[in-house]
């Protein structure tokens, strides 16, 4: 029976992710606590805010070692969202230079507003191409591949095998990132109604 | 390709789901806030917007209550706001379940408290809702107070100075023509759209699909709409079938998505 450990560290809107993961039929609790992650089957880190600021915080509650020892160590399904995934990566130049936990090689940019002077945030729903096939989009047909974007940073992935799928906004960037039972999405599977739902549906049914 | 959004939106008065015209009329009932969200949700629309138009100490816990049931049961961003005017204010309502907060008389009353709602809790976080009308010989200034307090800004220059300010988003009211389903105010819309760098939501006067058309025409991101949806036989399902074939860029309908 799984059970959804939700990371609470005071940066974003956590009790949608919980009553998404709840609407699947499955047991949520939002924590930062180690003995309660160590009881979860599955670990999400959701998050919107500042790159540096998210990590600070992480870090003032010994996240990265608790985390790391849950999934690197004992090799937990876990899903970072948004600002949650972009944390997976090596690095990002959000309003100075900070690093993030290295968990897939890579580093966060600004997107580019390009010479259509595209609005940034980039904010709404948008189609998302699959590069890879995953568990994670099991049983979502083609036209069920839209999802809600609210971000001003992507995750450029240094090797394109992370990389699993795709949005385009101006340019192509990246849209879900996967690394063994390392997954991020940039979008929110938790405001993306039946699609999301049916994602955070796949997340909990799956035991890499 | 970004989707065109289409995005119910709900007035509140003491926790009751209300509709005026201009602003200053008589409100007509328009039902449960939280059953009329379950609706929308099957409908598909893109995202809600729900505003208290009469805060108080009393209506701030009915409005947290119903953002968090709604919460619950609907999956899609949810803009909040109406009477905040503290951080804390911010923290309640995204504790809550909302997405974003709007933000407007505090605004206009402090115009450094966006900017450190902004830096506290993300830009995208942050909607400046701006309510104008036309004060005579063209001129348009922007109200606070629900329409009742005047200020010196004119709206266009007023939403850069917000946007620089690091508001992620803005919400564009035209008190003359909210309720008055007579089409949005697409030559603000356009000028504002040209000056902004930041998605753009127009409010107030859609009646129907051409105004719609025009507004995203103009450049509009989204378009906000309360009347039409509760008072006539238009549903999201039906606009976004008709945007569908008139060449606009919206999400597939939830009925040919199933």
């Amino acid at each position: 029976m799984a059970s959804v450990a939700i990371i609470d560290y005071g940066r974003g809107n956590v009790r949608s992710v919980k009553n998404a993961v709840e609407h699947c039929g499955t047991d949520a609790v939002v924590t930062a606590d180690a003995h309660v992650l160590n009881d979860a089957s599955h670990i999400i880190l959701p998050g919107v805010g500042a790159f540096g600021d998210a990590i600070a915080a992480l870090k003032a509650q010994g996240l990265p070692d608790i985390l790391r020892d849950q999934v690197i160590a004992k090799g937990k399904p876990f899903l970072g969202i948004c600002l949650g995934m972009q944390l997976l990566a090596d690095r990002s130049d959000e309003h100075g230079a900070h690093d993030g936990l290295g968990w897939i090689a890579g580093d966060v940019a600004r997107l580019d507003p390009g010479p259509d002077a595209l609005k940034i945030p980039h904010m709404g729903w948008n189609d998302v191409t699959l590069t890879a096939a995953h568990p994670l989009f099991t049983r979502l047909k083609p036209d069920q591949l839209t999802f809600y974007f609210v971000h001003s940073y992507h995750f450029r992935t240094a090797d394109n095998a992370h990389q699993l799928a795709r949005c385009a906004y101006g340019t192509p960037f990246t849209a879900a990132v996967a690394k063994d039972n390392i997954l991020g999405v940039q979008f929110h599977p938790e405001k993306s109604q039946d699609s999301g739902v049916a994602l955070l549906e796949n997340l909990v049914r799956w035991n890499p | 390709m970004l989707k065109k959004r289409i995005i119910p939106k709900f007035l509140l008065r003491d926790g009751r789901l209300v509709k005026y015209v201009r602003f200053d009329e008589q409100p007509r009932e328009a039902g449960n806030p939280v059953s009329t969200a379950q609706v929308y949700n099957d409908y598909g629309a893109d995202e809600l917007i729900i505003l208290d138009i009469a805060p108080s100490d009393a209506s701030r816990a009915k409005v947290l209550d119903i953002v968090g049931r709604i919460s619950e049961q609907v999956f899609m961003p949810l803009t909040v706001g109406g009477g905040v005017r503290r951080l804390e204010d911010v923290t309640d309502l995204l504790r809550a379940g909302a997405d974003k907060v709007a933000i407007n008389s505090q605004a206009l009353r402090d115009p450094g408290f966006v900017k450190a709602a902004a830096q506290a809790f993300g830009d995208q976080c942050i909607t400046v809702s701006i309510d104008y009308r036309d004060i005579g010989n063209g001129v348009f200034r922007v109200f606070g107070d629900g329409g009742r307090a005047g200020s010196p800004h004119d709206p266009i220059s007023w939403a850069k100075r917000m946007q620089d300010a690091n508001c992620g988003e803005i919400l564009l009211t035209s008190i003359d023509r909210d309720g008055t389903l007579s089409g949005y105010d697409v030559e603000i819309v356009a000028r504002l759209n040209a000056a902004l760098d930041i998605p753009l939501v127009v409010s107030g006067g859609c009646g129907g699909l051409e105004h719609c058309i025009a507004a995203f025409g103009a450049g509009a991101d989204a378009v906000a709409i309360s009347s039409l949806f509760l008072f006539t036989d238009h549903s999201p399902i039906k606009l976004r079938s008709h945007l569908v074939s008139n060449g606009i860029n919206v999400r597939a309908s939830k009925t040919s998505r199933n």
